[in-house]
């Protein structure tokens, strides 16, 4: 299987490079040169906070549509409040998911830096990644193959990419896990068909093969009545199948319809339906409803409680990703179009402005709350 | 529930085979002005959806859904 996936893989990244070689010249552009930049604010109930400042830029390069995407985070995690010596504060410095090195009782705060380049040409798209935090480096490269047949009525498209990640443990007082790796190996295949005048469909399947550490490097678990490391699969076999469905309705407004179904060779079988109402208010000014319910199933070796130090087949997990659970999302947005809006003064024209909110909350008593705003600039 | 995932992705094979069978109308270029607008677009949404997916990420056990980004709207 893993021959084939890998076979498979390098055919298209083949198919990738001729189209590429082939390419010049034709539609050297789908999307129109801008700059954007947006702030986001997230905040949970474990009173963790995540600020992101993320800037995007593209233009027309060499014959080809070329963007860049940045983004710096700061994530601040809380110091462990129980007082010092409890049980509770035991427990909670045993079982943390950050690094603690007789800074417990202080507030953890780390940076995370992201840059994604993109180019485009013809029906070719390449792309590269990276992001860097303190023990953390992760870099990944991709492709996507794009063909429009019957008339442009559908688009089917190919992707790939390989992502290769290296882990770095800092000091942690009751963990003492090596530096190790991690890599991910991505397909696609996606078609899009206009069903009629004021309906769209996107159907898509997705692969991913993980290898390597799949566990928090930090974190211990109770089992067999003491505190023993985290320990998962070092193989992950990941797969969904989406359906997308986009309805114009009347009094401009649309209906976003969006199902996934998703498995894993961990045991998770989980549901997504996430519908979004879209509606403008005027010419360039338009809102948006978003609901999400999300269901899962727990892996197989995921345990309440695990009675050996063993676990189950070797493996233990103190992470709540690995249980079953629900969620809820509910969203509203808000965006202005300067220039559909005919605003008086022409230098502001090609801006454009948007706002949002989102609360998020699932069955483990976790809520969350993001906050993002945005600005554009059209060249 | 094994049952009701089997008939789930039935549902979806069957759909998506109905819809990629050719099927529908015949659209022409001219007829899909609705369908470039912004509030019917895949795209304009791409990169924020793909946000939310980090976020869910780190709260979910599943990842996907956001596939295909850039893989056009059929109606240039």
């Amino acid at each position: 299987m893993q021959l084939s996936v890998r076979i498979g893989t390098a055919a298209f990244a083949a198919a990738l490079l001729g189209a590429w070689a082939t390419g010049a010249g034709a539609a050297p552009f789908s999307d129109e040169p801008m700059a954007g930049s947006m702030f986001r604010w997230f905040t949970d109930s474990e009173k963790i906070g995540v600020r992101s400042f993320l800037g995007d830029c593209s233009l027309a390069l060499f014959g080809s549509a070329v963007a860049v995407h940045w983004n710096r985070e700061n994530v601040t995690i809380p110091a462990i409040e129980a007082p010092i010596g409890s049980p509770e504060a035991i427990d909670a410095i045993t079982t943390a998911s950050r690094p603690i090195s007789g800074n417990a009782y202080q507030e953890f705060v780390k940076v995370r830096n992201e840059v994604t380049g993109v180019a485009t040409r013809g029906p070719a798209t390449v792309e590269y990644y990276v992001s860097s935090e303190n023990d953390y480096l992760a870099q990944m490269i991709g492709g996507r193959l794009q063909r429009a047949v019957s008339d442009d009525q559908l688009t089917l498209t190919l992707g790939s990419s390989w992502g290769w990640d290296v882990i770095e443990p800092v000091a942690d007082d009751d963990t003492d896990t090596g530096a190790d790796t991690r890599t991910t190996l991505h397909l696609d295949a996606v078609a899009t068909r206009v069903l009629t005048p004021t309906t769209i469909v996107r159907l898509g399947l997705e692969y991913n093969m993980v290898n390597g550490l799949q566990h928090n490097p930090y974190r211990n678990v109770y089992a067999g009545g003491t505190y023993v490391p985290e320990r998962h699969p070092d193989s992950r076999q990941r797969r969904d199948a989406f359906v997308k469905l986009n309805q114009y309705l009347s009094q401009r407004s649309s209906l976003k319809l969006h199902y996934r179904f998703y498995n894993d060779s961990w045991g998770i079988d989980s549901h997504e339906l996430a519908p979004t109402l879209s509606q403008y208010v005027t010419d360039g000014a338009s809102m948006r409803f978003q609901y999400r319910w999300y269901s899962q199933t727990a892996a197989d070796f995921h345990r309440d409680e695990y009675f050996t130090t063993n676990g189950v087949d070797g493996y233990r997990s103190g992470d709540y990703r690995m249980a079953a659970l629900s969620s809820h999302l509910f969203g509203v947005a808000f965006d202005l179009d300067f220039d559909a809006l005919a605003v008086p003064v022409q230098a502001l024209r090609p801006l454009g402005l948007w706002f949002s909110v989102e609360r998020y909350f699932n069955s483990n008593d976790y809520s969350a709350n993001i906050v993002e705003s945005g600005l554009t600039y059209r060249f | 529930m094994r049952t009701l995932v089997r008939r789930l992705r039935g549902v979806l094979v069957a759909g998506a085979l109905l819809l990629l069978a050719g099927g529908c109308a015949h659209v022409q270029s001219y007829q899909r002005g609705r369908l470039v607008d912004r509030i019917m677009s895949f795209e304009a949404e791409s990169k924020k959806d793909a946000r939310l997916t980090k976020s869910f990420e780190a709260r979910e056990g599943s990842t996907g859904g956001n596939g295909g980004a850039g893989g056009g709207c059929a109606c240039n």
